[in-house]
């Protein structure tokens, strides 16, 4: 299906192809530090008493590594594969594109060594400190007017819905790192927010649920509105709902990010505002999982035969299970079961494994043989072992997840008619134990798939140009 | 002005944009216009989509 025929337009793969095969190297290092957590918290002596390798440490290095290195490598890939082929034109400012690639490198392989160093601003997904905060918003306005320029020298007259989804991401990135990243330094390794007490802790949360809603999800749907429609051949259900969904997606996430702060120091209104907002937000998320998911209306027999559209397809259902989930756990009543559970575990990687991944792969299958002069992928049949591997993975991973934290909820809440509390901490903890288990293995799959996927590339990439004929479309 | 007003104000004013962005979407924009902006994704590949128009009459 994926036919490579452009309109004469010369178009600047070259980005695209190396953030794409980045985006397969990064995913396969921060999934592994994953397992490495995993199996940690089954085997604690895996930290071979080593500062480094020490839990508390590798835990940033895991989140930094699957969200900026291999999330926003794939955002950067497809948005650049994207708003050029949509717009019909080359990429605008090529070397500034470049600079994009080789300084968001740089930001990588810098988090990789200070995060084990334990140098961290200690706010979750923005622990790296100021210096490389400003890199990052060198590249990310950088980034910024690439997209933005290609944009605006399109020959096309109207910006299809992709493109304001990844134009929503990239500029509501920018506001919140740079907002969250007010610092004081004190030294090159050392700074201190300009925030104090509840204030701090709304500004970072207001940070780390639009990181959430704006790169893992409005980037991400940029995706989605692309490579659905493309991948099964057909327009997407409907354009309307892409239009009201943008809107309606970037007017409410902003709001949510209190629920992050339940029965905290924040003021009681802010916790209700959170959680009123988070409430609605089921309803434009849900509007966009329909318009993914119709888009195969008739045509639901191309699940059958393409692994690249299963996908893409059950991506989206992850996606509809996390956000129904998300406004769920976000009411206050269920929080105080739900919060500091593993719940929240499993709640994070049913959107990060189940929607971010599975979208991200589904868009690289689809693209990489696109911007390596192929038809298809070295071998169909390694998608479909991979997709296998992944979907059993995480549902391994979320199950597990699931079934411990509401436990542990549970546990920590139950009290004996006295008064006292039923179970100590150690005991929820020993409970909890076999799931950590099944957790690690479904890890382990996720890994497993990642590698066969990076033998399918490595073959699609090393094979002689064109020789790999797209497959006929089965009537 | 205070805050509470501001933010008053605010809300109205988003509800406002969003009611006008219904209308527009639903009542003033023509149903073709957005079948070819749906469609300009396929723009680079005349042929296969061709071959979808055919497999659409079929259905």
């Amino acid at each position: 299906m994926s036919q490579t025929k452009s309109l004469n337009v010369d178009y600047n793969y070259t980005v695209v192809r190396l953030f794409a095969l980045t985006t397969v190297l990064w995913g396969i290092v921060g999934m592994t530090v994953g397992v490495l957590l995993a199996a940690q918290l089954y085997w604690p002596a895996l930290n071979f008493d080593t500062a480094w390798l020490t839990y508390s440490r590798l835990r940033p290095l895991h989140t930094n590594a699957v969200i900026f290195a291999f999330g926003t490598s794939a955002l950067f890939a497809t948005s650049y594969y994207v708003v050029q082929r949509t717009c019909q034109v080359r990429l605008y400012a090529e070397k500034l594109a470049m600079f994009t690639f080789i300084g968001w490198q740089v930001v990588i392989i810098a988090a990789a060594i200070t995060l084990p160093m334990g140098i961290s601003q200690s706010k979750e997904y923005a622990e790296l400190e100021w210096p490389i905060d400003l890199l990052i918003a060198v590249v990310w306005v950088s980034y910024a007017i690439v997209f933005f320029g290609t944009m605006i020298k399109r020959t096309t007259s109207h910006i299809y819905v992709a493109n304001w989804f990844y134009g929503g991401f990239i500029i509501t990135v920018a506001a919140l790192h740079i907002v969250n990243s007010m610092v004081i330094p004190v030294s090159l390794t050392k700074s201190y927010s300009i925030y104090g007490g509840a204030v701090d802790a709304m500004v970072q949360w207001w940070y780390g649920h639009n990181a959430v809603g704006f790169l893992l999800t409005a980037g991400f749907l940029g995706m989605m509105y692309y490579f659905v429609p493309k991948q099964a051949g057909r327009p997407v259900y409907s354009y309307r709902l892409s239009v009201v969904h943008f809107w309606a997606l970037i007017a409410l996430y902003i709001w949510a990010g209190s629920h992050h702060l339940h029965y905290t120091a924040l003021p009681d209104w802010t916790q209700s505002v959170g959680m009123v907002m988070s409430v609605i937000l089921f309803v434009p998320s849900w509007g966009g999982m329909i318009n993914g998911i119709m888009t195969l209306s008739g045509a639901w027999h191309k699940l059958k035969t393409d692994p690249i559209l299963r996908f893409l397809i059950v991506s989206l259902s992850f996606y509809g299970m996390s956000t129904f989930e998300g406004p769920m756990m976000a009411i206050k009543s269920v929080n105080a079961l739900s919060h500091y559970t593993d719940w929240t575990v499993g709640h994070v990687h049913s959107g990060a494994l189940g929607w971010v991944a599975m979208v991200s792969i589904g868009a690289l299958y689809h693209l990489i043989p696109a911007v390596f002069g192929q038809g298809r992928m070295y071998s169909t049949k390694l998608v479909n072992t991979h997709f296998w591997l992944h979907t059993t993975g995480v549902v391994l991973y979320i199950v597990a997840m699931w079934i411990s934290g509401i436990m542990q909820g549970m546990m920590w809440r139950a009290v004996n008619t006295d008064g006292t509390l039923t179970y100590s901490f150690v005991q929820s903890l020993e409970a909890s134990y076999p799931f950590y288990l099944m957790r690690f293995i479904g890890g382990v799959f996720v890994v497993t798939g990642m590698l066969v996927m990076a033998y399918n590339v490595i073959k699609t990439v090393r094979a002689k140009q064109g020789v790999l004929e797209p497959v006929a479309e089965a009537a | 002005m205070d805050y509470a007003t501001i933010h008053s104000f605010y809300t109205v004013i988003i509800l406002v944009a969003f009611v006008g962005l219904l209308v527009w979407v639903f009542l003033i924009k023509r149903k073709p216009d957005f079948d070819d902006a749906a469609n300009a994704i396929f723009a680079d590949e005349q042929k296969s989509q061709q071959k979808q128009q055919q497999e659409s009459d079929h259905e």
